[in-house]
């Protein structure tokens, strides 16, 4: 978690803001209880105005806080990490990859052929073959609901290889090993093919024409990330396919391109460097070269057809937002400070410090902001992950997004923030107020 | 019986600008106002009464000249200086009372407080004793809205006393206020002066306010013009006062 916070400056510097605003709200609370009192009344003067601030501020606290959502995620993926490095080798030259099974023995420690450099550096449990098998349960219409996109591999490398599925109950794992023709599928994925567990389906394949499946459905995916994924064994395909030569006399046009990804796993930076040199010089790829790159690096190429879109909607949209709601609570606060600015100059006579005036104006309005700030971000928290089942926006492989709990710092930090941005010119003006001049304007 | 100048304005011209135009509020003005002394502050409008009020009280500062209050130079401190200054040594009335009207009577009165190292208890036991000064302790639970006029003025002045200034200010006190309203604050602040010896300047319009002065000076396009003195202060409510001169003693004695 520490790891997360450190990789993603901007969550750092939310939660820092979101900790110096609590204590000094409790600070100025406890130690002036009668003045935040006065803040608080001040609020209530004028309800609708302090309720319609509050609102524009949840909403735009409740956009940004989505799109940051997405826009945290990739940046979370696309992170390198500094240790327990993935490594994916993909085919050098050619999108999406297609490479020989041939290609996995190489870097396979199992397997004979696993290159000798490579030992010590890639254990029996750092490496995992990915091909991609997609298939429509009705041949005769093909709708969304009927597609069925897999991920085929070897079960008993997803705890240790997959991201988030470490903790799957091995129960599960063992189900798939044992059953050759077993599939898991996610939550979202089995309710939208209308199907339950222990239920067999008939898959039509679309990109291995010939290569047509009977699964039984052997157990479901956690919710969350792969909620619409569907994980195979790699035995019962690659068996398939061996079947598909010996019916057919031939083998399949894409038997030799079956493979479209390895993961390998590595402590180090260091250690993926020599990897990464080792196998992409290694003459046994020669055939079909690849590149090795980590798998924040891979993700991040998958990312690259957005990089415009999301360079906008992070430097741009997220920017404009911000500046909006800073504009909404200058508005209200501006409104406020010139309809008391006698009362401002009543306070001036009574020996107020322009200073402690001005901590009464931004605390008024940074107390709307980091509430509002605050409980925006909770309601997308809470509404998002649990009601919505997340953000569901079609970009690379993410079924949907989750607001993860960094938010309740965003959105303190930002509904504070431009709170502080937006009153602090108000504020300033209320706090030099000339008490001869109102006055003198008041007799 | 008046002691010591508490309030000495030497040499003060107060001037503002309007362009190239230069207006003379004041010119080259001098007042000394002894202790415990009730001083009336007469004069047409524009004559520079309520700039000589906010000079005294620190609100204002002259173009050239000085302004002491006891051995302090006011008109040479720092705007934060002169706010901790105001708390402690000037109470403050105004002619449209300017109570907050989020706040109750009591909280009201309390304001200034705030600003001073006291405890809670010490606090309310100040606030109460000003409120019973100013015969309102029924009342110090309502909002400025929920007052008369009257009522609000001695709210008004509960929260310039609570503090035990040195100088109680008054700028038109009873210019907002029926005559009954009137003479009732008047008769309230006579006994102020005359119970606590507190020294209090009040500027009004009004010849009958003036009377209840000691002295009454007149100024006139910016110039002083010294007039006759009147007294005709009432008695005070004993009991009420006596309680604030406890109060004023024991915050003086800590």
């Amino acid at each position: 978690m520490i790891e997360q916070l450190l990789a993603n400056p901007i969550t750092l510097l939310c939660l820092v803001i979101s900790l110096a605003v609590v204590v000094a709200g409790l600070v100025f609370a406890i130690t002036s209880p009668r003045l935040f009192l006065l803040v608080i009344k001040n609020l209530r003067r004028n309800l609708v105005r302090t309720m319609l601030t509050c609102l524009a501020t949840m909403v735009l606290v409740a956009m940004v806080t989505m799109i940051w959502t997405v826009i945290y995620t990739l940046d979370m993926v696309t992170t390198e990490k500094s240790k327990d490095f993935k490594l994916v080798v993909t085919e050098r030259w050619q999108i999406p990859s297609q490479m020989p099974m041939t290609h996995a023995d190489y870097v396979n420690p199992e397997s004979p052929k696993f290159l000798p450099e490579l030992k010590g550096m890639i254990g029996p449990n750092d490496f995992m073959t990915w091909s991609f098998y997609g298939g429509t349960l009705d041949p005769t219409k093909f709708t969304r609901e009927n597609l069925l996109f897999m991920f085929v591999m070897n079960p008993k490398h997803i705890r240790s290889m997959m991201d988030e599925l470490d903790t799957l109950d091995p129960a599960l794992v063992k189900k798939l090993e044992d059953t050759r023709t077993g599939v898991l599928l996610g939550p979202e994925r089995l309710a939208m093919i209308n199907k339950k567990v222990g239920e067999r389906i008939k898959v039509t394949s679309l990109n291995y024409k010939g290569i047509n499946l009977e699964l039984e459905i052997v157990g479901e995916l956690p919710a969350g990330r792969y909620d619409q994924s569907a994980i195979m064994s790699d035995a019962y395909f690659n068996d398939e396919l061996d079947k598909y030569a010996r019916t057919t006399g031939q083998k399949h046009p894409l038997d030799n391109k079956r493979l479209n990804l390895i993961w390998l796993r590595v402590r180090d930076r260091d250690t993926f460097n020599r990897v990464g040199e080792i196998v992409e010089n290694s003459p046994y790829f020669s055939d079909r070269p690849v590149k090795v790159e980590t798998a924040s690096s891979g993700i991040g190429a998958w990312l690259d057809a957005y990089r415009d879109l999301l360079w906008g909607v992070k430097w741009l949209l997220v920017p404009a937002i911000l500046v909006s709601m800073a504009l909404v609570v200058a508005n209200a606060i501006s409104i406020s400070v010139r309809e008391r600015y006698t009362e401002m100059a009543v306070l001036k006579v009574l020996g107020f410090r322009p200073n402690s005036i001005l901590t009464l104006v931004l605390g008024e309005s940074m107390l709307v902001g980091a509430l509002a700030g605050f409980g925006a971000a909770l309601l997308a928290l809470l509404g998002i992950n649990f009601a919505l089942g997340g953000i569901k926006f079609p970009i690379a492989f993410f079924p949907a997004f989750f607001v993860p709990i960094w938010a309740l710092a965003w959105g303190l930090a930002m509904g504070a923030g431009a709170a502080f941005l937006g009153s602090i010119l108000p504020a300033q003006k209320a706090c030099s107020v000339k008490v001869s001049e109102v006055f003198s304007k008041v007799a | 019986m008046q002691g010591q100048p508490i309030v000495r304005v030497r040499g003060v011209h107060k001037y503002f600008t309007r362009g190239e135009e230069q207006i003379d509020v004041l010119k080259n003005l001098s007042l000394e106002v002894p202790e415990g002394e009730f001083l009336g502050l007469m004069g047409p409008s524009g004559s520079g009464k309520t700039t000589l009020l906010n000079l005294i009280a620190g609100l204002d500062r002259p173009s050239e000249g000085e302004v002491w209050i006891r051995d302090q130079l006011i008109s040479k401190m720092s705007e934060a200086a002169l706010a901790s200054w105001r708390t402690r040594n000037i109470g403050f009335i105004f002619q449209f009372y300017h109570l907050l009207p989020v706040l109750t009577a009591y909280e009201n009165v309390e304001l200034p407080l705030l600003l001073l190292p006291l405890s809670s208890a010490e606090r309310q036991k100040q606030v109460l004793t000003a409120l019973d000064l100013v015969g309102l302790t029924n009342r110090m639970h309502h909002r400025p809205g929920q007052l008369s006029g009257g009522q609000q003025q001695r709210v008004g002045i509960a929260r310039a006393v609570v503090t035990d200034p040195t100088l109680i200010v008054a700028d038109e006190p009873t210019g907002d206020l029926d005559a009954h309203s009137a003479e009732e604050i008047l008769n309230l602040l006579c006994e102020l002066q005359k119970s606590l010896r507190k020294t209090i300047l009040l500027v009004t319009h009004d010849p009958r306010a003036a009377e209840r002065a000691q002295r009454i000076v007149h100024l006139d396009k910016g110039r002083l013009v010294e007039g006759d003195t009147s007294t005709a202060i009432r008695p005070a409510p004993v009991g009420a006062v006596a309680g604030m001169q406890e109060t004023a003693i024991k915050q003086q004695g800590s």
